[in-house]
């Protein structure tokens, strides 16, 4: 293999996302979504009044961002994690001829990618069981006119306040061979975030950040959006350089 | 020849504990160099080393003459690696792991056709790797290091975990290597009959120290002539056979006595037989042993067979 040019980012992102063909990171990705959308419309169905379109667009993102986001997220990473873990392949992959930040950089922008189509995925099956739920009964269709450009960029601003949520997950998940670690992490931050959602300290927990979004006050939202996105890029960078020196012992 | 892997005072320390100590090793070119050592003496710490997933902590190592701490990736191109642990994705086909593995080394896929032809894979591309034998993976690993052709293979313990057929099989397929590739194979194994049966080389590898190297042909050539002794009275017989200037241990009961390299092995038995017998003791055998490897490697690593 003689005067190769540099190895290119973009293959080993496309590799990472053909491996996530027939994985059980992608049926994630379309359960979840899909399971908000099936609360919703039982939700409807079970009314007796219809709801306007204002809160029916509300509901499933305050879901998203309130729980299923951050379980999510920890499933997610810890499944693309086991990937290589689970078939032992960093060895392999590590002693390949290419910079190895490309490797984790690859995992971290398909997980991001993931993370984006199940917050829009959230949004279709949801518009989706409202209008189902109008259909089957008419009594509780949706009233008013849907706001789906505030909607956007109410969903853009969860998702980009998740990236720092994202960074820890996946930096845990990546350096544990364990699935507890990662686990461990996910269920005790989002159980933390659940009981303690109106603390103060809320708007510094990665797990707590997204739903931070739809605080009533500007000012947190806004914060919390720079906390997460900031310092997800932040974290970001920081588990490539990490993780790209560190020695696999085992 | 020129090496294909050379390291000089190679050392690698894992708190207290040296796992490589000064290990100054040469591979020849197309040579199949069976890497020797029990479980724990070093063997996969040096492999790691080449492969610059460790940083040692003194000394060097070149793959084809490029400095794999000065220049990992220039390195890794010029290797293809069978690693212990597998690496496969297990929901994907063979073929398509082997594409994967294509893409990133930036290679043409009709590479992977190639390298499934050569590790005699092709009928079982299209089948789910969870479907595979444990042979089949280790040949689809075999498939893997060969991507690209690289000019040195290194494959850490190939029959682990095979059945008899699939050792012999693996046998084999591992000798045509240097024929079918063109490459220089360091071999790992802690299996003395495999690497026999294998290497044109070898590197005996002792509590992180490379006790023992050379062509094995001639090793085996310059080894002492041996018989083993068969008698009723062998403590008598040993120090009798000492008295008279024999070299004689015992080694798993048996009575063997060894004679100087250049020592013609029939006239020295025949000298020994009559000193014994003379003695009155009754010798009932006078085996020749055959220079084997383990012979070698009993010499060299004597630790290793504690």
């Amino acid at each position: 293999m003689p005067n190769k040019p540099s190895p290119r980012f973009a293959t080993a992102l496309a590799v990472e996302a053909y491996k996530l063909r027939r994985s059980l990171a992608l049926l994630l990705a379309a359960v979840a979504p899909l399971l908000i959308a099936v609360f919703m419309f039982f939700n409807l169905v079970r009314m007796k009044r219809p709801v306007p379109w204002e809160l029916a667009l509300e509901i499933p993102v305050s879901i998203w961002a309130f729980f299923m986001l951050p379980m999510c997220v920890t499933a997610l990473t810890a499944l693309v994690a086991h990937t290589e873990h689970g078939s032992r392949s960093w060895d392999y992959l590590r002693a390949l001829p290419l910079p190895r930040w490309h490797l984790y950089a690859a995992k971290a922008l398909c997980v991001v990618g993931v993370v984006a189509a199940m917050s829009v995925l959230t949004t279709l099956f949801s518009v989706f069981a409202v209008q189902l739920a109008g259909w089957w009964k008419p009594a509780v269709a949706v009233t008013g006119t849907p706001d789906f450009a505030g909607h956007a960029l109410l969903l853009a601003r969860v998702f980009a306040a998740s990236w720092l949520l994202v960074a820890v997950q996946l930096w845990i998940a990546l350096r544990y061979a364990s699935f507890v670690p990662a686990l461990a992490t996910g269920i005790g931050g989002t159980f933390f975030a659940v009981v303690a959602t109106s603390a103060k300290a809320g708007i510094v927990l990665p797990w707590q950040i997204p739903v931070n979004q739809m605080a009533t006050d500007p000012a947190r939202a806004d914060l919390a959006l720079v906390l997460g996105c900031v310092g997800g890029l932040l974290a970001f960078a920081l588990m490539l350089w990490r993780l790209g020196r560190r020695e696999v012992l085992a | 020849m020129p090496a294909a892997i050379e390291t000089l005072d190679l050392t690698r320390r894992f708190g207290e504990r040296t796992a490589v100590d000064r290990v100054s090793m040469t591979v020849p070119e197309r040579s199949i160099y069976g890497f020797l050592g029990r479980n724990g003496a070093g063997k996969t710490t040096t492999i790691k080393l080449l492969l610059g997933l460790l940083k040692p902590d003194a000394g060097f190592a070149r793959i084809a003459g490029i400095d794999v701490a000065a220049d990992r990736i220039g390195a890794a191109r010029k290797i293809g690696a069978l690693l212990e642990a597998q690496g496969f994705y297990a929901h994907l086909t063979g073929r398509e792991n082997l594409a994967l593995a294509c893409r990133l080394l930036d290679l043409p896929g009709t590479e992977v056709d190639r390298v499934l032809e050569v590790a005699e894979m092709s009928a079982h591309g299209r089948r789910r790797v969870a479907d595979y034998s444990l042979g089949m993976r280790q040949r689809l690993g075999l498939a893997r290091a060969m991507l690209g052709a690289p000019p040195v293979l290194v494959l850490d313990e190939p029959t682990n975990g095979l059945d008899p057929e699939g050792i012999a099989d693996m046998r084999r397929f591992l000798r045509e290597l240097p024929t079918r590739t063109g490459a220089t194979v360091l071999l790992s194994s802690h299996l003395l009959d495999e690497i026999e049966r294998t290497a044109t080389h070898i590197g005996i590898l002792s509590d992180g120290r490379l006790v023992l190297e050379g062509a094995l042909a001639e090793l085996k050539a310059g080894l002492a002539g041996e018989v083993a002794i068969g008698t009723d009275a062998p403590e008598r017989a040993a120090a009798l056979a000492r008295e008279h200037g024999f070299d004689v241990s015992h080694h798993d009961d048996e009575l063997i006595a060894r004679f100087a390299p250049q020592e013609d092995v029939r006239n020295a038995a025949a000298a020994l037989n009559r000193v014994l017998c003379t003695a009155g003791v009754r010798v009932h055998a006078l085996a020749p042993r055959q220079r084997s490897l383990e012979t070698l490697y009993r010499q060299s690593a004597p630790a290793a067979l504690a």
